[in-house]
């Protein structure tokens, strides 16, 4: 069978990457059940899973680093034109405590005056978006990693909870539905 | 070689008042966690879940026969409507006569991600107006939302219009598209979907982030030199550290009601278009018809007057007010300003009504 076209570098990687941790899952799987039982063996089973979040996590890693660069780009980018401003408005340093504290006045309103104006802008605001989006797959994979150490100790996962989650949360609105229509039978 | 530049010997005087200040605060002052937010005296009158159903007690001898509810925010605790006695909007009404109760929403958990609009407009907030109806044998109530609170109570009264009498919308939440903050651009952005299914619940850190990007020098850097330098001055440390540690008490926001919000109110805009849903049930702001107060800070960086106001004309009532304060969104309901005039002029329209 012949390998998928690779599209870039990154994706090359991934296949690389993918096809050793395989070969090497398959050929390590006969030995490791026989060898050992318990937690050892669930752990050994979905190891698999932890290789292929890690190489995932690098892809997610690279747009990470890509919208915090341009994040700290911006500010940076505010910071000197802020300052600029308040360098053509205040040119000589104070020399007193009057012109101290206009200065710092002056100061603090370029300041906030041009980063509010840079965290109301649409530029802003796409690559923030972007930003957090990025860090919660990062999260999402320190999930999955974390849910397969959990299997391995036979605890439930996220998912596992949040079913339970999801069940309680409608059953208490059934019981609070019952309640109230126990109520207005009561009143009758 | 002589230098020209001569620098003031008050300059050095002050910097070393400053580190003298900062080096005493720890004796002068409380630590933030050692501070107790409770003022004024309440009685827990019902707990449903995580949220608690508080009544003040009276100061007055007589009071207006119908109670008032005040449906706090989302965000933060109620405690900024309490505090300081000189500065409490609740101690402030209960002097005007109202018996008042407030909705404390709580800090809800991992637990609570599947709570949504329709758990805290019918569940939480209909049971405590029920309550109230019952214990004060009122038909019905006077209902204040404030900010997030007045978007879950606008959409109550037009739900359960037969329970309030009054409607007081205190910098409400509601036409997300004309907000102008800060706060509405990074919702407008927010790929909220993709929080909650991996995060939860909408967690404090990412609030904590939203009050960081507004006026960051002002608040982050000139608000601590003024607290140092006024570290002497008792009345204003103990007000500073009240509001500090308020605005350090950030609840997370349960994951399926921060959806409905971040996505019905500033992503689509559905509750001012009238085209919102809150459990299965339609809500027409047409069908507000009970008279209504609409209160809003012209400086307001949280919720801005534009996203305030469309509130005022949207609804069908004819006995309806909007006054405009020139302060900011917690100088409205925590300042002398709020006691010297926002609070008089909402006594005199509810007093009224009541």
């Amino acid at each position: 069978m012949e390998p998928q076209p690779v599209k870039d570098s990154s994706d090359y990687y991934k296949h690389l990457s993918l096809f050793w941790t395989d070969i090497i899952h398959l050929m390590s799987s006969k030995p490791q059940a026989l060898a050992s039982v318990g937690p050892m063996r669930a752990f050994a089973s979905n190891a698999k899973k932890i290789s292929t979040e890690l190489i995932e996590i690098n892809e997610s890693l690279m747009g990470f680093n890509q919208f915090v660069t341009e994040y700290y780009k911006q500010l940076a980018e505010t910071w000197n034109v802020a300052q600029k401003k308040v360098n053509l408005k205040v040119p000589d340093v104070p020399h007193d405590v009057e012109q101290m504290d206009s200065f710092k006045r002056i100061w603090i309103d370029i300041f906030d005056n041009d980063f509010t104006e840079l965290f109301d802008s649409v530029k802003f605001g796409e690559n923030y978006g972007k930003l957090v989006s990025k860090e919660l797959e990062l999260t999402k994979h320190w999930n999955n990693i974390s849910n397969v150490i959990l299997q391995s100790a036979n605890l439930p996962s996220k998912e596992e909870i949040d079913e339970v989650y999801k069940e309680l949360h409608s059953l208490k609105k059934r019981v609070t539905k019952l309640e109230i229509e126990l109520k207005k039978v009561n009143k009758k | 070689m002589k230098s020209e530049s001569k620098i003031d010997p008050k300059i050095l005087e002050e910097i070393l008042k400053f580190s003298r200040n900062v080096m005493d605060a720890p004796k002068l002052v409380s630590a933030p966690d050692e501070i107790n937010m409770e003022v004024t005296p309440h009685d827990i009158v019902q707990e449903i879940d995580k949220t608690r159903l508080l009544h003040y007690r009276s100061l007055t001898e007589k009071q207006h026969k119908t109670p008032l509810l005040i449906s706090y925010a989302l965000i933060n605790r109620y405690h900024i409507l309490d505090i300081q006695p000189e500065k409490s909007w609740v101690r402030n009404l209960l002097l005007q006569g109202f018996d008042v109760y407030m909705l404390d929403w709580g800090s809800p958990t991992s637990m609570d991600k599947y709570l949504d609009f329709d758990d805290y407009v019918n569940g939480y907030l209909d049971s405590s107006v029920e309550f109230i109806k019952n214990e004060s044998s009122s038909e019905k109530i006077s209902l204040q939302g404030y900010c997030t609170g007045a978007t879950i109570a606008t959409a109550y009264i037009t739900l359960h219009p037969e329970s309030v009498k009054n409607y007081v919308a205190t910098a409400p939440v509601i036409d997300g598209w004309r907000d102008t903050t800060v706060i509405s651009n990074l919702a407008k952005h927010m790929d909220v979907d993709k929080m909650v299914e991996i995060i939860g619940n909408m967690p404090p850190e990412f609030m904590y982030y939203c009050f960081s990007v507004l006026k960051p020098f002002e608040q982050g850097i000139e608000k601590y030199v003024n607290f140092f330098k006024n570290i002497e001055n008792k009345k204003f440390v103990d007000s500073f550290l009240r509001v500090e540690k308020w605005l350090g008490d950030t609840p997370p926001i349960p994951g399926e009601l921060f959806k409905q919000w971040i996505k019905d109110i500033y992503q689509d805009n559905l509750l001012i278009q009238n085209k919102m849903f809150v459990g299965g049930s339609h809500i027409d702001l047409k069908k507000i018809t009970m008279p209504i107060f609409t209160q809003v800070a012209v400086g307001d960086h949280l919720v801005s007057p534009e996203c305030s106001m469309p509130l005022h004309y949207a609804v069908g009532s004819e006995d309806k007010t909007l006054r405009m304060y020139p302060t900011g969104h917690v100088g409205m309901i925590a300042s002398s300003l709020s006691q010297t005039k926002v609070l008089p002029e909402l006594g005199k329209w509810l007093a009224e009504r009541s």
